[in-house]
């Protein structure tokens, strides 16, 4: 269904430019052209309807063409964050059942050593042709003839993430056609046009990436402009205003992290085409708020969603200082209600957890019983985030009511971490937090461990970064003689920050 | 210690704990490869500016400085003059 949205823009405007990256510019008929190709190569390898297709790449046109492509099949897209360490990785792919990974020159060698060890068949196809003999995408562009891809069923799963959430492990998230096409028509209630030109600076990845800049790029008919590898951002900022500048962007996603490290940049910055930034992920604090609208003229506004939902709302208020710690109002057909811990809605103003209704939400985890009984609800999904409507019907966040912890837009799990601390064999018995970071607004890992022998901060740290991707990783090890609990055993995690 | 052989030291022994780096060639791109992230680049400055007594600037941070070991050592003998 997204792929019936890149033919409408195709056929309306087929010079339009729908990609940049680096010196390329890619048409929305030359895009649609690529799609179809690598999807006629995909479909001569054997992947068809229902086949789960891993995609390990950087933010490239490469990733938006394979995602179409994967999706317009009828194969389902299993997107990774190409930073993750092989067990992460190997997770996924398994939990999803993969048919096949989309690799680049990073992640390609990391990629085979997982599918090897399948007791089924599943083949790497690299971005780069310099890693052995594996297929490549061009030479799929190559074979691949481009034939018009029909339209799929919207109940067909169109994609599989993984949403953290206190279980030790991610959660598979199935979202399908239906589901994805209808987070596309939230985002054009965001009023973007063709005339839109959008910087992609977060992960494609990621439901936000995803959502602000591949559905609402294809619903919109905008321009995305991809910054090509944004990290480590601090290095990167000069590059990104260089883009925002020179691409006359008007519409810019990011996270409170991006903003901040903007605002303090020493030069560069004419931001006068930019008329939309939104920040998502974590709450943005105040002083990146004051100092990104001082510098640049723009003032930021705050998005909410979650991989389960997609977009949920965005403050669209015509006052956006007055407003900018509330979220905004739900977007088209979502509706938020805050409830209370037995689940009754809550009077206007009143703080309670964030449950939202949505035609682009997931019907539920693939596979998980128990936390599908208590997120998913009679057509409500339970956030786990804290929450209150004001009168107005705009939704201000108040924390999280689960135990995860915030870093730089992404939310980590701390019971996975746990699991990988608790896994060595000094610790006997680990609890993982979220402190106080360096910067006001975001937070950093800790791990408190109970030794049973000689240990070392700098050993356990090291121990955890072969298993976990870099933000997962906890900067301060804590040890102690014992876990500070309760007589009824339950953990007092306010004497561990 | 040369000023490339302290700077792959502490790269290693400290941004990259862990990763199963034990070494980094001098012309590695170190940013292509994800050993350096925005904290590591913040550790890297203090670093540089206490063990070699320069001062780096915001100005500073551009890819082109720290992108490999090299890189660094050129900017570093640059300020020192």
């Amino acid at each position: 269904m997204l792929m019936q949205l890149l033919y409408e823009q195709a056929e309306a405007n087929p010079g339009q430019t729908a990609l940049v990256y680096r010196d390329e510019r890619i048409s929305y008929a030359e895009l649609v052209d690529r799609i179809e190709r690598i999807a006629a190569g995909l479909a001569q390898r054997g992947i068809g309807p229902g086949d789960a297709v891993g995609l390990a790449l950087r933010d490239d046109p490469w990733f938006v063409t394979c995602f179409h492509a994967i999706a317009a099949l009828g194969a389902r897209i299993v997107p990774v964050n190409p930073a993750f360490k092989q067990p992460e990785l190997e997770f996924c792919f398994r939990a999803a059942g993969v048919r096949a990974v989309i690799s680049d020159e990073r992640t390609a060698g990391v990629c085979e050593r997982i599918v090897a060890g399948f007791d089924r068949p599943a083949e790497v196809i690299n971005a780069s042709a310099a890693h052995d003999q594996s297929p490549t995408l061009d030479g799929l562009m190559e074979s691949g003839t481009p034939e018009r891809l029909p339209a799929r069923q919207p109940e067909e799963i169109f994609v599989y993430q993984y949403s953290s959430g206190s279980t030790g492990r991610p959660k598979l998230v199935p979202r399908t056609h239906g589901q994805c096409a209808a987070e596309a028509a939230l985002y054009a209630e965001l009023g973007m046009t063709t005339e839109d030109t959008i910087l992609s600076a977060v992960p494609l990845f990621h439901t936000y990436g995803m959502g602000a800049c591949i559905f609402g790029g294809a619903v919109s008919g905008a321009t995305v402009v991809i910054l090509e590898d944004p990290h480590p951002f601090l290095l990167r900022r000069h590059r990104a205003l260089e883009l925002l500048e020179a691409e006359q962007v008007t519409v810019f996603p990011g996270v409170p992290f991006n903003f901040r490290l903007m605002a303090e940049a020493p030069a560069g910055g004419d931001l006068s085409s930019l008329r939309l930034c939104f920040s998502a992920g974590t709450a943005l604090p105040r002083p990146s708020f004051e100092a990104f609208g001082e510098r640049f003229g723009i003032l930021v506004r705050q998005l909410y969603g979650s991989t389960e939902t997609g977009i949920i709302s965005a403050n669209m208020s015509d006052d956006p200082v007055a407003t900018f710690e509330s979220v905004g109002a739900p977007l088209g057909a979502v509706e938020v209600e805050i409830v209370d811990d037995e689940g009754e809605s809550m009077p206007v103003g009143e703080l309670g957890e964030v449950t939202v209704k949505s035609p682009a939400a997931t019907n539920g985890y693939a596979e998980m019983d128990e936390p599908n009984r208590q997120a998913f609800r009679d057509g409500w999904y339970f956030t786990g985030d804290l929450g209150r409507l004001d009168d107005d019907g705009m939704l201000h966040l108040a924390g999280r009511k689960k135990l995860l912890i915030e870093i730089g837009g992404y939310k980590v799990d701390p019971i996975e971490v746990q699991d990988v601390v608790e896994a060595h064999p000094s610790v006997e018995e680990a609890i993982v937090v979220g402190v106080p970071g360096k910067v006001e607004g975001e937070e950093a890992i800790k791990a408190v461990a109970v030794p049973n022998e000689d240990c070392e901060e700098r050993e356990l740290i090291a121990f955890c970064r072969e298993r976990l991707a870099n933000f997962k990783v906890p900067q301060v090890v804590e040890f102690r003689d014992e876990i500070p609990k309760s007589p009824l055993g339950k953990i007092l995690r306010k004497y561990l920050v | 210690m040369s000023v490339g052989t302290e700077v792959e030291k502490f790269i290693v022994e400290e941004i990259a704990l862990g990763t199963g780096i034990d070494s980094v060639d001098h012309d590695e791109d170190l940013l292509a490869q994800d050993v350096i992230d925005s904290l590591g680049i913040v550790e890297l400055v203090k670093f540089l500016e206490s063990q070699y007594g320069i001062s780096v600037s915001d100005d500073d941070l551009l890819p082109e400085n720290f992108q490999s070991v090299n890189s660094v050592v050129a900017f570093v003998e640059a300020r020192r003059g």
